[in-house]
């Protein structure tokens, strides 16, 4: 059973890690895109 | 916004249930619950690679330079997520089956896939005319799509495999899941599925934005 509170915890932290990476790349892009116009 | 918090906080319960709740297939215990990230991590990379078909296709029809740069974002992320499923499919055969690399015939098919694919990228990198570029690339990813079907649907199927079979669905198209892990399996499909879409908008942004500031600076 622990092993699997380790996976679900790797797991979580990757998915956190991937979301926080999009919005920030959102927000980057918006940003260009606004200079850009 | 709204949709990206839904996205967010969707994917996390789903994750959660897929490791507080019974494995799926008892039989091959806690390692089978990579099911419920594996198959949809296949189940992208077939749409990317279709949807890379249709704006073959379309620019084909069209010759506008946006439907190549759809067609090779699609590609590029059908090749991600496919490499993905290798990589989670690798995990789960060093468990279940002693060793990363069986060349099981659903490895081996989705080794080839990846071959297929990049030899797209090689062949998009070898051709400096944009144009020429295009319509090469749109060429073979109409016919690199055709045999996604027969390796990732049909050869699997034909040829005796290490693979637990009939995992969704079974020769009669009746689900093989209980409710509990078909309501987690779908609704991962559908988070994997939104994720890619909002993945394959913002590559398709970045691409424009790279292409405006290029020709600002020319």
């Amino acid at each position: 059973m622990d092993g699997n509170y380790v996976a679900l915890a790797v797991t979580l932290a990757v998915w956190v890690g991937v979301f926080i990476f999009l919005l920030r790349l959102d927000k980057k892009v918006k940003k260009l895109e606004e200079k850009l116009k | 916004m709204w949709w990206k918090i839904l996205i967010f906080v969707v994917m996390a319960a789903v994750i959660v249930c897929s490791f507080v709740t019974p494995a799926p297939q008892e039989q091959i215990g806690p390692a089978s619950r990579i099911f419920y990230y594996h198959i949809p991590m296949a189940w992208i990379c077939v749409v990317a690679f279709g949807m890379a078909m249709v704006f073959s296709i379309r620019y084909l029809k069209t010759r506008r330079p946006a439907e190549d740069d759809k067609a090779a974002t699609a590609a590029r992320l059908g090749f991600m997520f496919c490499a993905l499923a290798a990589v989670t499919g690798s995990i789960f055969a060093k468990i279940t089956w002693g060793s990363f690399w069986n060349w099981d015939p659903r490895e081996t098919s989705i080794f080839m896939l990846l071959l297929i694919y990049g030899a797209y990228f090689a062949l998009r990198s070898a051709v400096e005319v944009e144009e020429r570029r295009a319509a090469l690339a749109a060429v073979y990813a109409i016919f690199a799509f055709l045999t996604v079907p027969f390796l990732i649907f049909v050869l699997p199927r034909v040829v005796p495999s290490l693979h637990p079979p009939d995992s969704v669905v079974n020769k009669n198209l009746e689900f093989t899941m209980g409710v509990t892990v078909r309501w987690i399996f779908f609704t991962s499909l559908l988070c994997f599925t939104a994720v890619f879409l909002w993945m394959f908008g913002l590559a398709r942004r970045v691409s424009t934005v790279g292409r405006r500031l290029t020709e600002r600076e020319m």
